[in-house]
């Protein structure tokens, strides 16, 4: 059906443009476009992550209990400190090794795992990673570093709800927890937002990272078709394309953050409705 | 026993890594000096009243803030590399343009200018108009006016979120080497860590110890920074700077 | 905390599900170094190793999947367990069995060649201060540091197709690879390119990587292997793919 509707455009708009609509179609094309979903199950995977971690470690920093607190600040500053591209290259290694770990006791018993030198240390605890796997621990590893991100946004947006309302919330008879739920948190996203919109654009630059996890990606797709070919069987023989296919990919980006952009101002006005800040209305 | 073996393979992996660390020192330290005078005049661009001067710089910066500097480098080195036989060759310049210690800082040179470019043109906005009008009104040329009132006062606004962006740009010369080719022995932070952990597997160790670079750097960058803001304040308080880490947490 | 418990609970059962359904294994190639192994229109790996990887398991009996992994994380991803064999044009040298182990070879001891620009007179005999190129991790990269490495500048890439970009590009001097995936490169130029010297011999034959303890795993492929050589399996598919021999039978 497909290649039927690309003979006939191709006829209409004639052969050279035919046979470029042709390539660009093709499976090794389609199985490109179609790896976009990994980049996209990572940014929304990571984003859900990095909230959850972020309510997280703001709640950590805002505890009065001094432990959590210094925990808090600590994972925030951690992450901070040290280059994304570390921390998702390290966390699935890091993850892997423990998990094999906890099965080699559970499996071969702490005698076996103790006899042992190499890695893992008994074949029953072998875990092999899929790409499925791997997506999982990159949204999770996003979620991790952007969730330090997320954290300090949070908490800076629940210490600029105003104490008069929270104290006229309860002053109207709301329990605590009904003050914190409809008043702080409910107030709270309309202070976070320019913030967590700012954490939403690093997390999707990020998502091109998912190559370094041999996820087969926009990014690595991309070098490989317009890597050059010189031998027929493999397919069209031509020069190394590759610009041009980053150039796509740098634009597809560009594009992901015009609406990124627009879908963050229309939230914006929805969280801000009935608030007296810049941005409602 | 198993105590001070872990100890001396730690000191033993810091010992290694001090070199590695240099590289990315460098590319940041390259980076900045062409990176910065670059933002600026970008900022400067984007607030021009010419029209066609504020639309380049504006397009120029939402482009590279807006797409991922990993595909940034590829982009550029392929096209770099596609220039080469026309360009760069004839000039005599193919070892320079195609060096990675050249390529690295230049394409993180493109990358930082555009987020720092948009902190300058937020801080220039402030500019008081007041300001502006009596050094006019005193008959400064528009020269004078920029230097002694919009730079001063633009430098000092922009400058905490600068030091927070010269702290990600730190942290971004490790995608050089992921998407550069290494010369012999030239390897960065996170070449070598790979490399050793290719060896043992001890992923803990080795990363740590590349992480514990990192953050000591950044931690030193902040600090060099808040010398630096002192100078800038130096007329409005007499704060004291500390070696502190006090980052932000947007680009 | 909760949620790192939560996943690897949801690991162990995962992998508890996995181990039942056994006699299944992973195989992986680059799928970016033709012949040996490529990506075809279709998006699908394919090449010499993917059709010799696929009879192997159904001689063996085994059910085998196929994973793509980049050249420069192929053999720790093995040792990780991401995989139980790599078939992608890897040779058999002394440094790699320090790590794995290899099965027989299933293609002959083939010459790494030196390529450069038509026009650029380079004399191996006397190489100095050139630019010479390898792909990261190889056996070329290796043997190119050691001769070469003292008096010329030795650039690494992560890819053979990186590498044979930035030759054409003349950002390398000399390239030195595998034959095999450069002779098609060289002779597809058009007389851009010329090869240098008579070539070397580096490694020995290509084998599939295995881990070191997987023994029962390697002597079931060795098996399948030689009745493949000796029924002249390997050899159509060494004639289709490479168009010449060596040949394992006559």
């Amino acid at each position: 059906m497909l290649e039927f509707l690309i003979a006939q455009i191709g006829q209409w708009l004639g052969e050279d443009i035919g046979a470029s609509l042709a390539y660009i179609s093709n499976g090794k094309h389609l199985a490109w476009y179609a790896s976009v979903r990994y980049t996209l199950i990572a940014a929304v995977g990571g984003a859900t992550c990095a909230v959850l971690f972020g309510l997280l470690g703001a709640a950590l920093k805002q505890s009065s209990f001094l432990p959590f607190k210094w925990l808090g600040d600590f994972y925030t500053t951690i992450v901070r400190g040290v280059p994304d591209v570390l921390f998702i290259l390290f966390f699935p290694l890091a993850f892997e090794k423990g998990v094999e770990y906890i099965l080699a006791y559970v499996k071969c018993g702490a005698e076996n795992v103790a006899a042992t030198t190499g890695w893992p240390p008994c074949d029953a605890a072998q875990w092999y990673l899929s790409t499925g796997d791997y997506l999982v621990m990159a949204c999770v590893s996003l979620g991790i570093v952007y969730g330090a991100f997320a954290a300090n946004v949070i908490h800076g947006a629940m210490m600029a709800v105003s104490r008069g309302q929270l104290e006229a919330a309860s002053a109207y008879g709301f329990t605590p927890r009904q003050v914190f739920w409809r008043f702080k948190v409910r107030q709270m996203w309309a202070y976070a937002l320019p913030g967590l919109s700012n954490v939403w654009m690093l997390l999707l630059k990020a998502t091109s990272l998912l190559s370094l996890l041999q996820i087969a990606d926009i990014v690595q797709w991309a070098g490989r078709l317009g890597a050059a070919n010189y031998f027929p069987r493999v397919g069209l023989v031509h020069p190394d394309w590759r610009w041009k296919y980053y150039l796509v990919l740098f634009l597809f980006f560009i594009l992901m953050t015009m609406i990124s952009e627009r879908f963050f101002e229309a939230l914006q006005r929805r969280a801000s409705r009935g608030m007296a800040i810049t941005g409602s209305n | 026993m198993f105590e001070s073996l872990h100890q001396s393979a730690f000191i033993q992996d810091v010992i290694i890594f001090a070199k590695p660390a240099l590289f990315n020192l460098y590319f940041a330290l390259a980076s900045i000096p062409a990176g910065f005078p670059f933002a600026v005049l970008l900022a400067l661009g984007k607030a021009s009243p010419n029209k066609w001067l504020a639309l380049l710089s504006r397009g120029y910066i939402y482009a590279f803030r807006g797409s991922p500097l990993f595909i940034q480098f590829f982009m550029c080195y392929s096209i770099m590399l596609a220039m080469n036989q026309s360009l760069w060759k004839p000039w005599g310049i193919d070892h320079i343009v195609l060096h990675p210690l050249f390529l690295g800082p230049f394409v993180l040179v493109l990358n930082t200018s555009a987020y720092a470019a948009e902190l300058f043109y937020g801080a220039l906005k402030t500019v008081p108009k007041g300001e502006v009008e009596a050094a006019q009104a005193y008959g400064m040329s528009r020269w004078n006016v920029f230097r002694s009132v919009t730079w001063p006062h633009m430098l000092r606004l922009a400058w905490p979120a600068y030091s927070n962006e010269m702290v990600f740009l730190f942290h971004a010369t490790t995608l050089v080497y992921f998407t550069l080719p290494v010369i012999n022995e030239q390897k960065d932070l996170m070449n070598k860590a790979t490399d050793l952990f290719e060896r043992d597997y001890n992923v803990f160790l080795h990363f740590g110890v590349a992480a514990l670079y990192f953050l000591l750097i950044s931690i030193l960058i902040f600090w060099v920074a808040g010398l630096i803001q002192k100078h800038l304040n130096s007329h409005i308080t007499g704060d004291k700077v500390r070696l502190s880490f006090k980052p932000r947490y947007l680009r | 905390m909760y949620k790192l418990v939560l996943s690897a609970v949801l690991a162990v059962s995962l992998l508890v599900s996995s181990a039942m359904a056994s006699e299944s294994i992973r195989l992986c190639t680059e799928g970016a170094y033709p012949p040996y192994n490529y990506v075809d229109d279709n998006g699908k790996l394919a090449g010499f190793e993917v059709d010799l990887g696929n009879a192997l398991c159904k001689k063996a009996g085994l059910t085998c999947e196929w994973v793509a992994n980049e050249w420069d994380s192929i053999i720790p991803n093995l040792i990780a367990g991401n995989y139980d064999g790599i078939l992608a044009g890897m040779s058999i040298t002394d440094e790699r069995r320090k790590t794995i182990t290899f099965s027989d070879e299933y293609y002959p001891v083939a010459p790494s060649l030196y390529a450069a620009a038509a026009g650029n007179t380079i004399d191996l005999s006397a190489l100095k201060g050139k630019k010479i190129g390898v792909q990261g991790a190889t056996t070329q990269a290796a043997f190119a540091e050691k001769k070469y490495g003292a008096d010329n500048t030795i650039v690494s890439f992560q890819s053979f197709d990186q590498s044979v970009a930035d030759l054409m590009a003349g950002n390398i001097d000399l390239l030195l690879a595998d034959g095999d995936p450069l002779i098609p490169v060289v002779e597809g130029s058009k007389g851009a390119l010329v090869y240098v010297g008579d070539g070397e011999s580096i490694g020995g034959g290509v084998a599939i990587g295995l881990r070191q303890k997987d023994i029962a795993l390697a002597d079931k492929l060795n098996a399948a292997l030689t009745e493949l050589k000796n029924d002249g399996t390997v050899d159509a598919l060494i004639k289709k793919y490479f168009d010449k021999g060596p040949f394992y039978t006559n």
